[in-house]
């Protein structure tokens, strides 16, 4: 349903911090339509949090291009086809200078077709879906690592630790389908690995009652089982998991596990559950403890990898305006491929096709109320809690 | 995969109990569609404000979810009549877009202002997170006190409505508001009363689903489809009829889910619905009698 015009109002962010020289000039003006209301609301204020909070840094040392920077952005309800009106509205109507990413895969696939059409360059901070980014598209550029490797660190996890088989189950929408089916990614690594996988199946955008999905994947009986999953859809299968008994020995979600709300809803059902992260807080990143700290005081509460990553991302992308000099999509383009550095939340490279090479993901277990980095063993600040014990031990 | 007895017996579990909670929400939706030929696109949303309020009622006071409920109802069947008698009662009569038109606007405004005034955060009342075990079935607590109150309270509405001088004035007036006029019914009333009941029916639903999905301003909308669905399956303003559907639609819902997927257990449920229309277009049960 439509947000009223008060709710789906512009958030032109008035930041007053700015005490600079250049503010007769008109601020760069930055577009973009984040998912406030729907089915990925949670991790799409995550975002806005994390772009406010990068303007925030970036207007105090003195913006970009001798002007401020602000964003302009719209709801998009968690809805591709309303994410593309609004980013043609962008560019069209609000004549926005630049733009920068939405929330999830499925509406930056949508609209970077309008980016493309009006030659405007994406940094996409929450896209990571690799065929995004192969489909000669010239103008949109990643910054997490893609998809593929959302379920490796829960798969290797078990694998090294004598799990035989493998279930998935995922989203029928463009992201958690690619993380489960596309070639490189958790079916294919689980055969790797030398796990037999026992049970695929996809469910629909929306999905509440689990139980039938979950019947069958207790017949299933893997060792190993991973979801391709949002939030409240992890939310309501683990609860559903608990009901009917159904306990793996290692049980994984993609997205949404990872929010501290999901332990909050879940208590000490959320125990044991294990979840890839782009960041999390505490790894030894540049500006980490700046921005962690900056994040908590303004929002009340840590900042997840959305966060984190949008923070980078825009961070990212208006430095490379100041690089190339202007804000000329070509330009920026050219900066953006050649870049090499380390933000906030990692590695940047991306290749000649936009996609990004030298993010590294980490996966979490949560344990005793705190996400435990267990995987790879590198980053790790703990060890895997495994198998997972019955549910009535948790 | 093969299907065992086992699971076979888990599923119908869970379609029966989805079904009895479907069946006491569509029963609202068919009340109003019976006694005022509205249809009413505002009844997900309004269940979402049930759900908001056993929300605040348990976090905020400590009230058990349960018995909440019936608190929850009374206000329900007040925010009901309050919108009835100064927005719908306007286009009761008027020709049947009217009042799609004004209730899809209901729906929208009460979304809406439920994002501003509780944001789009998720929550959720943690409350029965477990299940009983009986010969090997699991038996979501959750599920079974929510199939087993709204198979209750449907049975106290149809109670309500066969046995009582209100029931049956509403039955009356849903048979013919003129006649029921002649006959001294108050109709303006009755129809009040009616939307109230049907708010208190969404309004226990919205309690009872509290307990068990996530809770945000959106969640209605996908009850007003199912209730569509239960409602035209049983028959739209046959009462029996919305129990039926809705224990249907439950069964439909989960057998597909299993003997098919998942992804395809929705398409199933639509297709059944064109199936009805095109061969029983009054729905398994008929339609409100004339």
């Amino acid at each position: 349903m439509h947000r009223n015009a008060a709710g789906a109002l512009i958030v032109v962010l008035a930041l007053v911090l700015s005490r600079l020289p250049g503010d007769a000039q008109a601020p760069l003006r930055i577009g973009a339509s984040i998912s406030l209301t729907g089915t990925y609301a949670s991790l799409g204020q995550m975002m806005k949090r994390g772009y406010d909070v990068c303007l925030k840094d970036v207007n105090a040392k003195g913006g970009a291009l001798g002007r401020k920077v602000e964003l302009v952005s719209y709801d998009d309800r968690s809805d591709p086809g309303t994410g593309v009106k609004l980013y043609e509205k962008l560019i069209t109507e609000d004549k926005v200078d630049g733009v920068i990413g939405p929330y999830s895969s499925a509406i930056t696939e949508a609209v970077a077709n309008v980016t493309e059409k009006y030659k405007k360059v994406m940094l996409t901070p929450l896209g990571a879906t690799s065929s995004i980014f192969k489909k000669g598209r010239r103008y949109v550029i990643g910054v997490i690592t893609p998809s593929e490797a959302y379920l490796e660190g829960l798969i290797d996890i078990a694998a090294r630790r004598g799990a035989k088989t493998a279930a998935f189950i995922y989203e029928d929408t463009l992201f958690p389908k690619s993380s489960v089916r596309d070639p490189g990614a958790a079916v294919d690594i689980a055969k790797k690995k030398g796990l037999q996988v026992t049970f695929v199946e996809a469910y629909p955008k929306g999905t509440t009652d689990f139980a039938a999905l979950i019947t069958k994947l207790k017949a299933a009986g893997p060792d190993v089982f991973g979801a391709a999953t949002y939030f409240d859809d992890a939310v309501a299968l683990t609860r559903q998991m608990k009901e009917l008994n159904f306990s793996p020995k290692a049980y994984g979600v993609t997205v949404g596990g990872d929010l501290p709300k999901f332990y909050e809803l879940l208590k000490q059902n959320a125990e044991y559950v294990y979840g890839p992260s782009q960041w999390e807080t505490g790894l030894p990143y540049p500006g980490e403890k700046e921005f962690v700290e900056a994040f908590r005081q303004q929002f009340k509460e840590d900042p997840s990898y959305h966060a984190a990553s949008s923070y980078s991302g825009c961070q990212i992308y208006v430095d490379a305006v100041r690089r190339a000099g202007s804000i000329d999509a070509d330009r920026v383009r050219e900066v953006l491929l050649k870049l090499e550095t380390r933000t906030t939340l990692g590695d940047f490279k991306v290749d000649q096709d936009g996609l990004q090479i030298a993010h590294k993901m980490v996966t979490f277990q949560w344990q005793d109320g705190k996400k435990i980095i267990v995987w790879p063993d590198e980053l790790a600040s703990g060890k895997p809690r495994y198998p997972t014990p019955a549910w009535t031990q948790r | 995969m093969t299907i065992t007895p086992q699971m076979l017996g888990q599923v119908v579990i869970s379609g029966i109990l989805a079904g009895a909670l479907y069946a006491m929400v569509a029963l609202g939706l068919s009340l109003i569609f019976g006694v005022m030929r509205v249809i009413n696109v505002a009844h997900g949303p309004l269940l979402m404000l049930g759900a908001f309020a056993t929300y605040f009622l348990y976090h905020g006071l400590g009230l058990n979810p349960y018995l909440g409920l019936p608190l929850v109802m009374v206000v329900m069947f007040g925010v009901g009549a309050l919108v009835q008698r100064t927005l719908v009662a306007r286009v009761v009569d008027a020709p049947e877009l009217q009042s799609l038109l004004l209730t899809f606007g209901i729906a929208i405004a009460l979304v809406n202002l439920a994002q501003l005034a509780f944001t789009s955060d998720i929550r959720s009342v943690e409350y029965l997170t477990a299940s009983w075990t009986v010969g090997g079935f699991a038996f979501s607590k959750s599920r079974v006190i929510a199939g087993v109150l709204a198979v209750a309270i449907t049975a106290g509405a149809f109670l309500f409505l066969g046995r009582t001088r209100l029931g049956k004035a509403i039955r009356a007036t849903s048979q013919s508001p003129d006649v029921a006029l002649v006959c001294g019914i108050d109709v303006d009333r009755i129809r009040m009363i009616t939307f109230g009941l049907a708010c208190a029916l969404a309004g226990a639903g919205g309690a009872l689903i509290a307990v068990m999905v996530a809770i945000q301003p959106e969640m209605g909308q996908i009850w007003t489809f199912k209730s569509f669905l239960v409602i035209v399956l049983g028959g739209a303003g046959n009462y029996p009829g919305a129990l039926l559907g809705g224990i249907l639609l439950g069964l439909v819902e989960q057998l597909s889910s299993l003997l098919l997927t998942a992804q395809l257990s929705e398409a199933v449920s639509y297709v059944l619905l064109v199936l009805v229309l095109l061969v029983r277009p009054t729905g398994l049960l008929g339609g409100r009698a004339t």
